[in-house]
């Protein structure tokens, strides 16, 4: 694992005193029991044991149930996870310690970090080539915190405010009670209850802290359910609350489009409608068979895109797509997505329910322990996506989602008045 | 439960609504699993589910939609009850501001939903009687009003959760005329006939 690899990297960036709690049991040093366990092809005849299924704890200590063919997956992805550590320090060998730290050219949409044409250095844009190449086949889980903090802006953001700020925000939500709270309180049972870390007593509060922090530092947002599946997937990646917390803050005020979890949803509403666009263009059949059943794609996608794939995909899966997601921007939500149809293409068009249509993705999503199958539909087989481009069809779906859920308050509460 | 061979097999989509911490995904996973957890995971926009069910020499299978409670969550309800034959309306007994949120789900899809649609008025959690906030007979007076079916439930100790079920699917088998078809509805086979034309029936 890279525990061994990894040279204490982590733990030297960043000042103790403002870490607050540890998530201690780093899962990608933590071996498990089924690490090691290989299955050999059944011979004809037992071919029913491909179907026997595991309960077993997967690489950031979820328990999840699957089969011997999953189960072999992992264990694939675990040794390119070493292999790909070990292109990561080879770089570091030859580019120098924390190279991706350095200025590069944004590809997030967002302003910051941005670096001006005049300034550009051949260096600086060969950075970031590799860089986005190299993330795009994964971040090594021990450099995660900091190559996330790094990309997304995170960091720059922290930076902006007194040291203490996190640590006083929390001092100030002591002992207040708000809606918001009262919502937090009543998902942290039920945010992962199938992890044992999130299902400790430490690990919920520390995930109550990050969710009730954030709901004072933005209170339009306050809480929304599903940002608790988000934030303690973040928690385990990050080690830190705090850092957690200033992920969690980037990605709702810079790397996801607004409104996607304020008061109606609107941003999310936004994200479905373009969603939608992009199916039919990108995947004509699937999205004309779709429709002639009946089907609303976003009957799927939402929680897809609520919970940013945490809720759908297998956990490694996930985080390989947040590597992307934080570097690329939210357009890569849109790539992933698509894949998940694309890849069963075939056999989404010979169904004819809309129960099959479901069953089919998600098995397919809960399935899918090989990122690098996933990644590599989602950007090599969707084809390219100019930021552009979704940023002018997000703008015309704005006017036509606030249309909407304008007519539909005007009518809600004519029954109000009615009744 | 298991259909039998050569039975009609009768889809039909079912949407659960109510306010969050009613149960409703329990009430779901009781029908469809048979089980109950103390912490079921948070709902996010919806959670679907299948279950067949066979009244008689009939099958119905359920295409089940379990909403997510949060109040936000409001907006994408349309897309989960558009063309829903029936609706379970769940409140918390135990928690009479999910009572008056139940009512306005009532009140919304009668407005906005199939006119078809067969509905439930479902008082979750009837095992914590010692707290209860709502009492049944008012719960029963506002179901008889409004053209609802009610009972009291209990996803942990499974009461009458298999019976609002069976009732929904029964209504649905008895309720509905050939030419009346409520959208989502879908019938498999040979669809004009055993449609038993009776008028449907409210309590």
């Amino acid at each position: 694992m890279f525990g061994t690899q990894v040279r204490g990297v982590v733990e030297d960036d960043f000042n103790p005193r403002r870490r607050r709690t540890l998530w201690n049991t780093p899962a990608a040093s933590m071996p498990t029991t089924t690490h090691t366990i290989r299955y050999s092809t059944p011979r004809k005849g037992h071919a029913n044991a491909h179907q026997l299924l595991a309960k077993f704890e997967d690489l950031y200590g979820f328990m999840v149930e699957g089969n011997v063919d999953d189960v072999n997956v992992l264990n694939d992805v675990r040794e390119r996870m070493r292999e790909q550590g070990r292109v990561w320090w080879a770089l570091e060998a030859s580019k120098g310690a924390n190279w991706y730290l350095q200025p590069r050219i944004s590809s997030n949409g967002g302003s910051e970090g941005v670096i001006s044409v005049t300034s550009l250095k051949l260096s600086v844009l060969t950075n970031t080539i590799t860089l986005r190449r190299l993330i795009r086949k994964g971040v090594p889980p021990v450099l995660r915190p900091k190559v996330w903090l790094s990309v997304s802006g995170a960091a720059k953001k922290r930076s902006t405010v007194p040291e203490t700020y996190y640590d006083e925000l929390i001092r100030a939500t002591e002992g207040k009670t708000t809606p918001a709270t009262l919502q937090i309180d009543h998902d942290l049972p039920r945010t992962f209850p199938c992890h044992s870390w999130l299902n400790s007593e430490e690990g919920q509060a520390s995930l109550r802290r990050v969710l009730v922090g954030y709901s004072f530092r933005d209170s339009e947002v306050g809480y929304c359910q599903g940002l608790n599946y988000v934030a303690a997937l973040l928690l385990l990646v990050m080690k830190t609350e705090e850092d957690a917390f200033w992920m969690l803050a980037v990605l709702l005020e810079n790397v996801l489009v607004n409104d996607c979890y304020t008061d109606n949803l609107s941003g999310c509403h936004v994200e479905q409608r373009v969603f939608k666009d992009l199916l039919a263009k990108k995947c004509p059949r699937i999205a004309a068979h779709l429709e002639a059943m009946g089907f609303d794609v976003s009957l799927v996608a939402t929680e897809w895109f609520l919970c940013l794939f945490s809720k759908t995909l297998p956990s490694e899966t996930t985080l390989r797509v947040w590597d992307v997601l934080f570097n690329e921007g939210a357009k890569v939500l849109f790539h992933v997505a698509l894949a998940i149809f694309k890849m069963r293409e075939d056999d989404l068009l010979r169904i004819q329910h809309i129960g099959d249509v479901i069953d089919i993705l998600q098995t397919t999503a809960h399935h899918l322990y090989d990122p690098d199958e996933l990644l590599t539909f989602a950007f090599d087989k969707i084809g390219s996506m100019t930021t552009n481009t979704i940023t002018k069809e997000r703008k015309k779906q704005e006017t036509v989602v606030m249309a909407e859920l304008d007519q539909r308050i005007r009518r809600l509460s004519s029954l109000k008045m009615d009744g | 439960m298991a259909a039998n061979p050569g039975n009609k097999i009768r889809n039909a989509k079912l949407v659960l609504l109510g306010d969050v911490g009613t149960g409703k995904s329990s009430l779901v996973l009781r029908f469809v699993k048979g089980q109950f957890v103390e912490f079921q995971e948070s709902t996010i926009g919806a959670a679907f589910f299948s279950q067949t069910l066979a009244v008689n020499d009939e099958t119905v299978k359920f295409e089940i939609w379990d909403t997510a409670g949060q109040e936000r969550y409001h907006s994408l309800a349309p897309m989960y009850y558009r063309g829903a034959a029936a609706a379970i309306v769940v409140y918390d007994i135990t928690n009479a501001a999910s009572f008056t949120r139940a009512k306005k789900w009532v009140q919304e899809l009668q407005a906005q939903g199939n006119p078809n649609t067969i509905m439930a008025l479902a008082g979750n959690k009837a095992d914590m009687v010692e707290a209860r906030q709502v009492p049944a007979e008012e719960a029963k007076t506002y179901a008889q009003e409004n053209g609802l079916f009610f009972m009291e439930t209990s996803a942990k100790t499974a009461i009458n959760v298999n019976d609002v079920f069976h009732e929904i699917a029964k209504r649905l088998l008895q309720g509905q005329q050939a030419q009346d078809t409520p959208a989502g509805m879908v019938l498999n086979q040979r669809p004009a006939e055993r449609m038993v034309s009776s008028s449907s029936c409210c309590s």
